[in-house]
Order: structure tokens, then sequence, then C-alpha cells
């Protein structure tokens, strides 16, 4: 098994692998380390709303089914919105992944253990909720292999990834309302094809 | 409902139409008996999506998401759904300036049945106005559709959410 990831290194290897995919990140440390490591104006970055991430993306998911949607969840904010994954199973679209970084912790409020830390397993759940991919990677080479079946294969998918706890450094200013303007000007100016890719 | 004029049934066509003609497409959901009429409207129009949600919030988080990829969403639900939505409304959508129509069935007001249902129902318009959200209260179809066009239109000129609170005058509530 390789060392341990930490949730910049995993946001790195993906950032690396992005063309025109949409990336919605989690309040707090999931976009401080995609501003961090990547800017970009596909990226939508969230400032509250702690468990919506997967929703918003979501959302979005559904108005552009011609736009691969990747979301990077917290593992205490998906356990707030876990009816969440029952929606993503339901509605069942193909250019949809939710990725969660599981750190076991609410990192960005201190470090108190989530439910995770006593076992709560949230690529079961996403399983029982009707996501049929749904996988917990560890590792720089697990993590490799879902980001190929993310970025290839028909969705929904679910990649929880066991990161290391820790808080990340960011130059993220909290533009709440330019922010997501900018995402809107960048997703709007991407033409519309007939599949995601 | 005991002590409410009986609305007229056709008041769930109009809504469904009000929403429509101002080029609302995506729906969310969490049903009560009075809303579910206008769902049987747009889940009829091919052009419609619904999006039936396990809790209210995830509606306005899945509807934020939609206007950020260029679709108008609108989210039906009971006042008690308001309850589960404040934080992400405030948070995200009032923060954000995130347009969103909320279509609210107004229970706990005029001529309710149920006590667990009035408590919220005397503090819906309040929680609305405590986070600046824009409401009308039409109480006839004619009220409606006055007023309706006007509201969405501010919704999205002021990049914010408005709500439509739905009241037993109009819809005829639901029966105790
Ligand atoms: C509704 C709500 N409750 C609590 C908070 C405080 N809060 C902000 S981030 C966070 C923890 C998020 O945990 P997780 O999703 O695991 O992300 P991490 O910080 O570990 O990256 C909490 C509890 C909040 N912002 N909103
Ligand atoms: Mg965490």
């Amino acid at each position: 098994m390789s060392a341990p990831l930490t949730r910049a290194i995993a946001t790195r290897l993906l950032a690396e692998r992005l063309g025109n995919e949409v990336v919605v990140a989690n309040l707090g440390q999931a976009s401080f380390d995609l501003h961090a490591v990547a800017d970009r104006p596909l990226n939508c970055y969230t400032f509250g709303a702690m468990g919506q991430c997967s929703s918003i993306a979501l959302g979005i998911a559904l108005a552009r089914p011609d736009v691969r949607v990747i979301a990077l969840d917290g593992d205490g904010s998906l356990l707030m919105n876990l009816g969440s994954l029952c929606t993503i199973a339901t509605t069942a679209p193909p250019n949809y992944a939710l990725v969660v970084w599981d750190n076991e912790v609410h990192q960005t409020t201190g470090g108190q253990p989530t439910a995770t830390a006593a076992g709560s397993d949230l690529a079961a759940i996403a399983r029982g909720a009707g996501i049929e991919k749904a996988m917990t990677v560890r590792g720089e080479d697990e993590l490799q292999r879902a980001y190929d079946r993310i970025l290839s294969e028909p969705g929904p998918l679910v990649v929880n990834v066991k990161v290391a706890k820790g808080k990340s450094e960011s130059g993220l200013d909290r533009d709440v309302i330019g922010g997501p303007r900018r995402f809107i000007r960048a997703l709007a100016a991407r033409g519309r094809q007939s599949g995601a890719s | 409902m005991a002590g409410v004029t009986a609305g007229d049934p056709s008041w769930s066509k109009h809504v469904a139409d009000v929403l429509r003609r101002n080029g609302i497409r995506m729906f969310a959901t969490v049903p009560d008996s009075i809303v579910t009429q206008v769902l049987e409207h747009l889940g009829a129009d091919a052009a419609c999506r619904v999006v039936t949600v396990t809790r209210e919030e995830e509606g306005v988080g899945l509807l934020a998401g939609a206007f950020l990829a260029g679709q108008r969403g609108a989210l039906l639900m009971q006042n008690s759904g308001l309850g589960n939505c404040v934080n992400t409304l405030g948070s995200l959508n009032v923060a954000s300036q995130i347009p969103v129509v909320l279509v609210i069935s107004h229970r706990g007001d005029l001529g309710e049945f149920n006590p667990a249902q009035v408590p919220m129902g005397q503090a819906t318009p309040k929680i609305l106005d405590a986070l600046g959200i824009r409401s009308i209260v039409p109480r006839s179809i004619a009220e409606l559709e006055a007023q309706g066009d006007g509201l969405i239109k501010l919704a999205y000129t002021r990049a914010l959410p408005v709500a439509f609170l739905l009241p037993a005058e109009l819809t005829g509530g639901k029966l105790g």
C-alpha cells in the first residue's frame, strides 16, 4: 500500500487530469485546497450551506447533461445530507461523480471526530442508497484508478477517499458573490455538446 | 376547511402556468397534499423536470446548482419544509445572490386542525421576512394572476429568493 494520502495531494492528482469538467468544492478545506492547487473558472467554491456540496453539484449535472461534474465533499458535510445519496441514486445522472475527502474529522472546526471515525462507511451507505459504483480508496494507486473511472465511465460514482487529517492554507478570498458569477460565466461559455466529455 | 371559503380547484393549474410561463423548468419538492396538485400539472409536462428530494434543504442546494448552470428553478413544499431550508437559503442563496422561487403551502393558519402545524404556520411569514425574502400571499386566482409574474421577475432582477405563500383561501387547505 502507498503512503497515506493528504487531501492536497489527492486534489493535485485530480487537477492534473482535469480538462473542462466542472468541480464543485465543499466549504472550508476542500475549497481551500482546490483553490491552492488549481484555481480555474470552472471551479465552484462554496462558503456556507454545510452539507449541500453534493446537491449543488447534482443540480449542475441535471441542468447541463453535456458537462461532467465532480463534487469534492467532506465526510462531516455528507453525513449532514445523507439523503442526497438517495436523490443521486434516483436521478442517476451519468455525468456525476461525488468524491468525499474522508479525514474522519470536522477539520475546519478544529478536528472533532465524525461518525466515520467510529466506523460509519460512506461507500456502503451510498451503495445502500442505490449507487452501485461506490467505493472507498486508500493511497495514490487506488485513487488514480478511481479517477480513471470518474473521467471515463458513466456515473453516478461515489469515491470515498481516506485522507490524512490536517488543515489547508489558502488564499481563497470569501468573494461569495463574485466567485459564483465567475463560475456562471465560465460554464455558460462552455459550449453544449451531445454527451458528457 | 372549516371557517375558510373553499378554493376554486383550478388554482393549481394557474400556479403551474405562472411558473412555466416565466421560464421555470426545474422543480424540486417534498410533496404535501396541497402542492401535489401543482405537481400533477408539472409532472405531466415533458418540458419540466421534477425531482423529489428527501429534505427540502437538498432542493435548495440542487436548484442553486441548476441556476449556476443557467436554469431557473422552483421548490414546492409545505411551510414546515421552510424550517428545513433556512440555513441554506441564508448562507447560500441570500449570501451569494442566487435566486430561487419558493412555492409554499401554508398550513398552521386559518382553519388549521392539526396543533403540530400551528407554531411553524405562525412563524412562516416572519422567517421569510427575517431572511429578506419577498413573498406574496394570493388569496384568489385573480390575485395570483395579478402578482405572480411580477414576483418571479423580481427574483431574477434582484437575484434573491422569492416566495409564493399559498393560503387556505386559495387552495382550500387540507380538510381535517
Ligand atoms: C450547518 C452548519 N453546522 C456547522 C457548521 C460549522 N462547520 C463548518 S465546516 C464544518 C466541518 C465540516 O466537516 P467535513 O465536511 O468533514 O470537512 P473538513 O473540515 O473535515 O474538511 C463544520 C461543522 C456550519 N458551517 N454549518
Ligand atoms: Mg472531514
